[in-house]
């Protein structure tokens, strides 16, 4: 064949041909890859590490929250309860990049969970459709042992993810002072979210090289790692048995008076320490994202204000017996009607006409005229001046911490509000005649309750709170000291003297079962309050009961504030709805061992 | 060769004159007695294959942690199983070194008809949705790319088909020549790049392989240029015929001319990873166990895109390195082609060289960007048993053709003048002594320099 003359050369030369056109593309090649390897280097190096290099916040493990078991377990955290637990459950998530067959995954998925799997095709599908969508949630809260069979499935593109989610042994117990925490794992409402920083620690930090799902790899260097520290457990200053029967007191007593909601604090006047507290309506923090109205989240207790009421003659008087205006033994005459800014003032029907008064009548017979008559003394008598104005609201935001948050460790703590002794000119007076039987200003529970202890403690007026100690991972437990905000509130004397007169009042009022004051005392002040209509006005027909008193032996013991809202039991709600309740968790209290008889 | 193509000859060399010349000379290089002159057989072929292949099995070795971890297997699973193909390459090496190269010439038949047989099974298979550019036969715990047999087949029907055309000096012919070779190719097309409507991906890497290989071997066979080129045309307009009604192939020349939106598209994806691996790679690599893209970045890190991890791995420095491996052993393919002692013994060497360059090239191009992704392996480095070992097959044919140099008689007209410009001092071959004893002999390049 290559002795064939002019065929015989052809072929050969053709070999080389390719030959030489290989050499040419390998050559191009190599250019390229000299282009690519050592002048763009830098370029491809950082693209390959915005790829590959990952940063991760390791979660801390969020610290529990505890409570105490029961009288006899008070101030120290030995005898806690958990209310709040950390679950360890699993998030699935895809990477739609990596899915080639959305209904086969959904379905192995669903098979595993129980789930439903075109809900999961459907989140697939869509989560496909976007371009450069890396992440999607599929399920969450599987189980360790749903999760390693998911990952047993080994799909491309299917990945898990370790998360803490909270459980509640003691069930919807105190849920709106705990709060939740949500899907981003941030403490909402509550302890939750007051003490979020606390409870969550301190995240860790990885940067690593990973592989495409994210796993660190074992041969790359240069990985840093700065470890969680968890968050530290909180101890409520919440007596766990008491908090349960206030809660059962609560409901009962909402469905018998068929009130719109319902809020109670029991505090201890003598710490500021919270013992229970309780609102109606409530919800199961497990379920939380089952709740339709948001703002069942709130803890009414602490953060919805209203016009308490009468209730606060009860703190007019012990501010007028500590500016020495009058004393427990003043009588005056009660005209049973006061013409303020050409609006006339008048008491319920059952106040017996005009008359000489006692101070103690003024609170027994919830005489909205001695109230004003002693903001009038307050300023010097006969009329409502500046000078009275000004030491009333003196009393009311200095002393008794109206008109601002108390510090409660609560999310959505509200203020309450209280008028300026010289807001809006024109009708001030009126404004601060109704002030002075708890209209015209708000307050919350758990203000009406501080204010209270400070008056009936001997003065001192001691943040309300929560927290009773906390506990950092390492076991140290830091107990919270009482936080004193003011001492004199009202002087000892005033207080010695205010103590009884609330007795009084109550014993008065013939309460049943009614209290042997012999071995404890119990006092307190009823509240039926008037409801602003939104533009103005007030509303005909619906009122607010409130209580606030106390219950002790030689001493209070515990404050009690009772707001029933909206009642609809007939009567005057204060009487009817507010005091009964407060008179059941005064037996409740005593006949539980949680107060000390007197010597 | 078989009867048919005997047929064919016989009513050439009936009907046709110019045939007749080359029938003396044909006689003579179709006996393998006469061969040519015998002597030391290509070692070189041998040591670079071998290069290849341990480089290949270092790579898949390197990065097993991050296959079996994919996968779910154990660490060893991979070079255990490349081990197992390497040594089966070794069987159809020597095998196909030690089958007399007419009987080689002969076995065609049976090789299409078994090879259109796993070509018809692998369609018939339900395509793995992982990979569903590659057909896969079956057997037991054995699964088989059934379109690697199908290149081996062609390979030697191609170079048995060209070289008897060829030696009646038909090769332009339309009849007999272009239109066997156009049905074949529409068969081809047909069967491997398949219907794409019944398949997800039809294996359009493979059938360009084919295609160049068949077409090299008939621009080497002497195939007029005219011809070449209207079959390029033809090939063309098919190629677009092809891309522009699947929305698929749409979205990989689109992903290929936009590369930088790339990474975050499924088309564009791993052409983009395979970009930052190799650019990430620098000047001498990350190291051998520090790949990264491997871990799931890269899709097809064993196999399909090997090239891009090995470059991570070891920098323009290693690249260098292995194209100068590859360009020496195409070197040795094109001088045993070049002294190949027979048409057919030259064509199946230029068709392995055909074969195994364009699959290189095309693989490679693809990894750096140059090229549209074909979904095809890199020859001896990519994972994959039967590729190894249909290459391996190849490369004996090649190493028993480098047994034997062309006898050449010096001619004036051709301006080869052999005893003067031969490496070996003007000595003249004995083709009845071993060229072992005849260390001259070993690298005979009459060839280059038969056109001074």
């Amino acid at each position: 064949m290559f002795d064939e003359g002019r065929n015989a050369a052809q072929p050969i030369t053709r070999v080389r041909i390719w030959y030489a056109v290989l050499i040419c593309i390998m050559a191009l090649f190599l250019v390229r890859l000299f282009y690519l390897q050592v002048i763009r280097y830098e370029h491809y190096k950082n693209s390959a590490l915005s790829d590959q290099l990952k940063q991760y916040e390791i979660p801390s493990s969020r610290g529990r929250i505890l409570a105490h078991s029961g009288p006899g377990n008070d101030g120290s955290s030995a005898g806690a309860i958990p209310i709040v637990l950390n679950q360890k459950l699993y998030l699935v998530y895809a990477d739609p990049l990596y899915i080639k067959d959305a209904a086969k995954v959904a379905s192995d998925v669903a098979r595993i969970t129980g789930g439903n799997a075109s809900d999961y095709q459907k989140t697939l599908d869509a989560a496909m459709r976007v371009k450069g969508n890396r992440y999607a949630i599929l399920v969450k809260k599987v189980s360790e042992d749903q999760k390693q069979k998911i990952v047993a499935l080994k799909y491309p593109g299917l990945g898990t993810q370790q998360q803490e989610y909270r459980t509640y042994p003691q069930g919807a117990m105190a849920a709106q002072l705990l709060g939740f925490v949500n899907d981003a794992g941030k403490g909402s409402y509550g302890i939750e979210e007051a003490l979020d920083t606390q409870l969550k620690g301190t995240p860790g930090e990885l940067k690593a090289i990973t592989d495409v799902h994210g796993v660190p790899l074992a041969a790359s260097t240069g990985n840093t790692l700065k470890p969680a520290q968890s968050g530290k457990d909180v101890v409520l200053t919440v007596d766990l048995p008491m908090q349960k029967r206030l809660e059962q007191i609560l409901a009962d007593a909402a469905k018998t008076t068929k009130s719109e909601s319902a809020s109670a604090v029991i505090m201890d006047p003598n710490t500021g320490a919270i013992k229970a507290m309780a609102n109606v309506p409530t919800y199961d923090p497990a379920k939380y994202y089952e709740v339709e109205d948001g703002s069942v989240f709130n803890n009414a207790a602490v953060s919805h204000p209203i016009e308490v009421g009468s209730s606060m003659k009860a703190l007019t008087t012990a501010a007028a017996l500590d500016d020495g205006v009058v004393t427990p033994a003043t009588t005056y005459y009660d005209p049973s009607h006061w013409k303020v800014d050409g609006f006339n003032i008048t008491n319920i029907e059952e106040d017996g006409g005009a008359g000489n008064r006692t101070i103690a009548d003024i609170l027994n017979l919830s005489l909205n005229t001695g109230a004003i008559w002693e903001l009038m003394q307050m300023g010097g008598g006969g009329s409502i001046n500046h000078k009275g104005r000004s030491v009333w609201y003196d009393y009311m935001v200095n002393h008794y911490g109206f008109g601002k948050p108390t510090g409660i460790e609560q999310g959505y703590e509200a203020s309450g509000y209280v008028p300026g002794p010289d807001d809006n000119g024109a009708g001030i007076d009126l404004t601060y005649a109704n002030t002075s039987f708890g209209q015209a200003m708000t307050a919350t529970p758990v203000q009406m309750a501080a204010a209270m202890s400070a008056v009936v403690n001997g003065g001192t007026y001691y943040q309300p709170r929560l927290v009773d100690a906390t506990v950092d991972a390492s076991g140290k437990t830091t107990a919270e000291a009482p936080k004193v905000v003011r001492h004199g509130v009202v002087s000892t004397k005033v207080s010695q003297e205010i103590v009884p007169i609330l007795q009084y009042v109550i014993d008065k009022h013939n309460v049943t079962p009614a209290f042997d004051q012999s071995r404890y005392s119990v006092g307190g002040k009823t509240g039926t309050a008037q409801i602003a209509k939104t533009g103005g006005g007030y509303l005909d027909n619906d009122f607010n009961g409130t209580y606030l008193g106390f219950v002790g032996g030689d001493t209070p013991q515990y404050v009690i504030a009772v707001f029933m809202t909206k009642p609809k039991n007939g009567g005057y709600a204060g009487t009817a709805a507010a005091q009964p309740v407060f008179v059941n968790i005064g037996h409740m209290l005593i006949n539980n061992s949680y107060v000390k008889a007197k010597n | 060769m078989g009867p048919g193509v005997r047929g064919y000859q016989a009513q050439n060399g009936a009907q046709n004159g110019r045939s007749s010349r080359s029938q003396p000379s044909r006689a003579g290089a179709e006996n393998s007695s006469d061969l040519g002159r015998r002597h030391r057989p290509d070692y070189w072929l041998v040591i670079l294959c071998l290069m290849m292949l341990v480089i290949g099995l270092i790579v898949v070795y390197a990065i097993s942690p991050a296959l079996s971890e994919a996968a779910g297997t154990s660490q060893t699973h991979y070079v255990t199983k490349q081990l197992i193909a390497i040594g089966l390459s070794i069987v159809a090496f020597i095998a196909m070194a030690k089958i007399p190269l007419s009987v080689i010439r002969q076995m065609y038949k049976p090789l299409l008809v078994l090879a259109g047989i796993a070509t018809l099974i692998a369609l018939l298979t339900p395509v793995n949705p992982l990979y569903p550019a590659h057909r896969w036969v079956r057997l037991g715990g054995f699964s088989f790319q059934s379109v690697e047999l199908l290149k081996f087949a062609i390979l030697i029907a191609a170079a048995g088909f060209l070289a008897e055309r060829s030696r009646v000096g038909m090769l332009g012919d339309f009849k007999t020549t272009i239109k066997p070779l156009l049905i074949a190719v529409g068969v081809l097309i047909v069967i491997v790049a398949g219907p794409g409507k019944i398949y997800a991906q039809s294996d359009l890497g493979s059938t360009a392989v084919i295609l160049a290989m068949m077409a090299i071997m008939a621009f080497v066979a002497g195939m007029p240029l005219k011809r070449l080129a209207a079959g390029a045309a033809i090939l063309a307009i098919a190629v677009i015929l092809a891309v522009v009604p699947s929305t698929y192939r749409r979205e990989r020349v689109t992903a290929f001319l936009h590369p930088d939106q790339g990474c975050q598209q499924a088309a564009g994806y791993q052409a983009c990873q395979a970009l930052i691996a190799v650019g990430s790679g620098g000047l001498s690599g990350l190291g051998l166990g520090r790949s990264v893209q491997a871990y799931g970045y890269l899709p097809e890190a064993a196999n399909d895109s090997i090239f891009a991890i090995y470059a991570e791995k070891f920098g323009f420095i290693g690249v260098t390195v292995l194209l100068g491996i590859m360009v020496a052993f195409f070197s040795r393919l094109k001088s045993i082609a070049e002294r190949a002692p027979d048409a057919f013994s030259r064509l199946v060497v230029v068709g392995v060289l055909a074969w195994l360059s364009v699959q290189a090239v095309i693989n490679i191009g693809a990894m750096i960007g140059l090229l549209p992704l074909k979904g095809i392996t890199l020859p001896f480095i990519s994972y994959g048993g039967t590729s190894v070992v249909f290459v391996a097959a190849a490369v004996g044919v090649v190493f028993q053709i480098s047994y034997y140099t062309a006898i050449r008689v010096p001619r004036v007209s051709q301006g080869i003048r052999q005893a003067d410009n031969t490496n070996n001092g003007g000595r003249v071959y004995d083709n009845s002594r071993d060229g072992r004893r005849q260390r001259g002999a070993y690298h005979p390049n009459p060839g280059s320099r038969s056109r001074a």
